[in-house]
């Protein structure tokens, strides 16, 4: 792995953020106070369906913010997506978002965000630091506790044609300032409640180990995974519990601005390509993943995944393979499976590994994989 | 620390933490956005003018900017003239001969404002003339020429209407005269001049109408009369340079604008010596035929008489002769009497003649 040393250069950007109870209802004040006007709301069907993009509505309204909805958002969100919100950004004049969601609906609006201020297609700014002109102010209120999209400077949207994921990345995607409330969170399902509570495990884990950490994104990386350790068993116990909720809130905060800054790694880069193939859930694809990666990373990061393992570990404390410890975590969740049981088949290894490798996800995992040694990780998964 | 009551302490704790209705990291974006709304603004004042603008660059010689009637006088969209060097707006000839104005890639304009009539080429291919004002400026430390073109199509039209119109009053044989409302004189034809014997027409501006009459009380007693009636005609005595009065005809009218208030009067002078040299020959004429022919009635009277003597010493005596001396008297009187007809029918014709006027 690339020597690290403590004296490297590093830089830690972080948005505005406000977390508490009734965070949500602020969404109205700083539309206000950044001059929003005419708002563009993105969300998807589900978080319109249990009300909370209604009740940011109310909070705009109140402030005196006119707004237009957009739900058209789907797990994994599309170009098209991003361009039909585009196109109702600019007929509708707006010129402010308010995303209220997952990463999906996240992604979607900083996708809209900079295809509006660029007039160009989302595709284009495939890449690293590849948006010149920055978005309108964003608003996130996250209603999962995972994706970290409220905090970070990714956005992955999937080219439908080609049917893969790209991964653009840019300090311009930051958002603006993003309202955390436990609240929201209550009426995630089982089921997305851990796969977004994985997605932010293994944002921690990979900022921990990535090449471009810092003990700024170590200190933030090590309390998510601690949080996350003690808080997704137990909320999956009592959903409703806020302050259980708040901690994974919390957790995925701390592993945002963690890998925000660290960047992240194999996991990720071969979860989007497996998401882009298959249209699988983000959380899922890294869940099924991480348990395999970490033995092909174990000796370029041994020591961040011995400290992984020392908290994940079965007892805690006691000296467990972190691939192990990770495992029993997982399968102590209820999550089962493997990448065959989802659908993906050997043959579609090659391509998988191939897109995997030109993920720019890559470029900070602490070993420099080949496609072959990512062949036998999706082989391993399988 | 000034004392806080513990109310404004929890509020105040509030502002700390961040939570205060304006607490706000630092952003450009609202203020972008007024500054945004005034440049729309502005930018709409620009579309708004009939003039159109170019903004070039110098370097390049292309069109960076150009407002809304740039694009409709010519019949090209914004980006395809966007696209467009600003040289190609111009003929051939056009081009040639304003090389100093309009920029070409990479010539160096003059800092001072220039303008320069020409005509700018349509997407059709018409020929519109314009007046343009160019000028360099620099913005962001690139050069820029901004050219404002005024379609000066209505302007040429006009002119030439006035040209006709001048050239008309210039070349009319009667003087004609303009003069402010106090009398002053603004504009005289050379009709004028020459008929009051004066060698150059701008010796007669400046003048007061007074200084053109015998009766040097006229002038005001015209400006006058036609700024209560409106128009005048009448024939007065004029006055040349030298001091010579002529007869002169003057028909006066008041020059209004679209309110209808008075704005100058013009004088239509014409020479009428002749006319009335003319009249005063016929008069007099007249007047010598008349005792002429009163003359002649006496004559008749006078060869009568004798005659009648004649005719009675005839009658007396008794000769062979008489018949014929009585025949011949006869004769004469009957001549006497045809000339005495022809006295009353001339008398006729020259009453038939007074009446009527022309005695020529
Ligand atoms: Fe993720």
């Amino acid at each position: 792995m690339t020597p690290r040393n403590p004296l490297d250069l590093r830089k830690f950007v972080a948005p505005e953020f406000i977390c508490g109870s009734g965070a949500l209802q602020l969404a109205g004040r700083y539309a206000h106070n950044f001059g929003m006007k005419q708002v563009l709301l993105v969300t998807d069907p589900g978080v319109r369906a249990a009300g909370w993009a209604g009740a940011v509505g109310e909070s705009l309204t109140e402030a005196g913010v006119s707004f237009t909805v957009f739900d058209s958002v789907s797990v994994n969100p599309r170009s098209r997506q991003v361009m039909s919100g585009m196109e109702v950004y600019r007929s509708e004049e707006c010129n402010g978002i308010v995303a209220v969601g997952g990463g999906s609906a996240m992604d979607c609006a900083k996708g809209i965000g900079i295809a509006s201020s660029n007039m160009r297609d989302i595709l284009t700014f495939e890449g690293v630091d590849r948006v010149p002109v920055p978005a309108p102010p964003l608003i996130c209120i996250p209603t999962t506790a995972g994706s970290s999209a409220d905090v970070s400077q990714f956005a992955i949207i999937t080219d439908e044609e080609r049917k893969r994921k790209i991964a653009i990345i840019s300090k311009t995607l930051v958002p603006d300032i993003s309202l955390l409330d436990p609240e929201p969170l209550t009426t995630m399902s089982r089921e997305l409640t851990l796969d977004t509570g994985m997605d932010a495990l293994c944002h921690a884990i990979e900022a921990y180990v990535s090449n471009a950490s810092s003990p700024m994104t170590d200190m933030h990386a090590l309390e998510a995974i601690r949080l996350i350790h003690d808080a997704l068993p137990a909320v999956i116990l009592e959903p409703e519990d806020l302050n259980l909720r708040f901690s994974t809130l919390l957790a995925s905060l701390h592993a945002g601005l963690a890998f925000s800054n660290a960047s992240l790694g194999a996991v990720h880069a071969m979860a989007h390509s497996l998401g882009g193939a298959y249209d699988l859930a983000h959380g899922r694809c890294n869940a099924l993943l991480l348990e395999h990666v970490i033995p092909a990373n174990y000796e370029a990061a041994s020591e961040q995944y011995d400290r992984i393992g020392a908290i994940i570990g079965p007892v805690q404390g006691e000296r467990t393979p972190p691939a192990e410890g990770i495992a029993a975590f997982r399968r102590s969740l209820g999550i089962t499976g493997t990448l065959a049981s989802v659908g993906v088949g050997e043959d579609a290894i090659q391509t998988l590994a191939r897109r995997a490798y030109a993920d720019p996800c890559m470029v900070t995992n602490p070993r420099r994989l080949t496609c072959e040694d990512i062949e036998r990780i999706y082989a391993y998964a399988l | 620390m000034r004392f806080e009551p513990p109310d404004d302490r929890d509020m105040l704790r509030e502002k700390i933490i961040g939570l205060g209705e304006t607490s706000l990291h630092k952003s450009y974006y609202p203020e972008l956005q007024s500054r945004l709304e005034e440049l729309e603004r502005f930018r709409a004042l620009l579309d708004q003018t009939h003039d159109a603008i170019f903004l070039i660059r110098t370097e390049t010689g292309k069109l960076a900017d150009a407002n809304a009637s740039a694009g409709m006088y010519l019949g090209y969209s914004k980006e395809e003239l966007l696209a467009m060097p600003f040289a190609s707006l111009f003929s051939p000839q056009q081009k040639a001969r304003l090389s100093e104005f309009i920029p070409e890639s990479g010539d160096r304009p003059s800092d001072s404002r220039q303008t320069c009539i020409t005509s700018l080429l349509s997407r059709e291919g018409t020929e519109i003339p314009m007046e343009i004002t160019v000028r360099s400026v620099t913005f962001g430390g690139e050069q820029y020429i901004v050219a404002i073109a005024r379609d000066i199509t209505d302007r040429i039209r006009t002119e030439s209407e006035l040209k006709i119109k001048e050239s008309a009053l210039e070349s009319s044989t009667n003087g004609i005269l303009i003069a402010d409302l106090t009398g002053t004189v603004m504009y005289a034809n050379p009709g004028f001049a020459s008929m009051f014997g004066y060698e150059q027409k701008e010796a007669i501006t400046g003048r007061n109408l007074e200084a053109f009459f015998a009766d040097p009380t006229l002038g005001e007693k015209i400006t006058g009369h036609l700024l209560d009636n409106r128009t005048i005609v009448d024939e007065m005595i004029g006055l040349r340079e030298n001091g010579s009065p002529f007869h002169i005809q003057v028909s006066g009218s008041v020059v209004q604008n679209n309110a209808r208030q008075p704005l100058c009067i013009m004088l239509i002078v014409m020479d009428i010596t002749e006319r009335i040299l003319a009249e005063q020959m016929r008069r007099e004429t007249y007047a010598q035929i008349e005792k002429n022919i009163e003359q002649f009635a006496v004559l008749g009277d006078h060869i009568r008489n004798p005659l009648q003597v004649i005719v009675g010493y005839a009658e007396m005596i008794d000769d062979p002769l008489v018949a014929k001396i009585l025949d011949e008297s006869c004769r004469i009187d009957g001549i006497v009497t045809e000339l005495d007809r022809g006295w009353v029918e001339s008398a006729n014709v020259r009453q038939f003649l007074r009446k009527h006027g022309d005695g020529a």
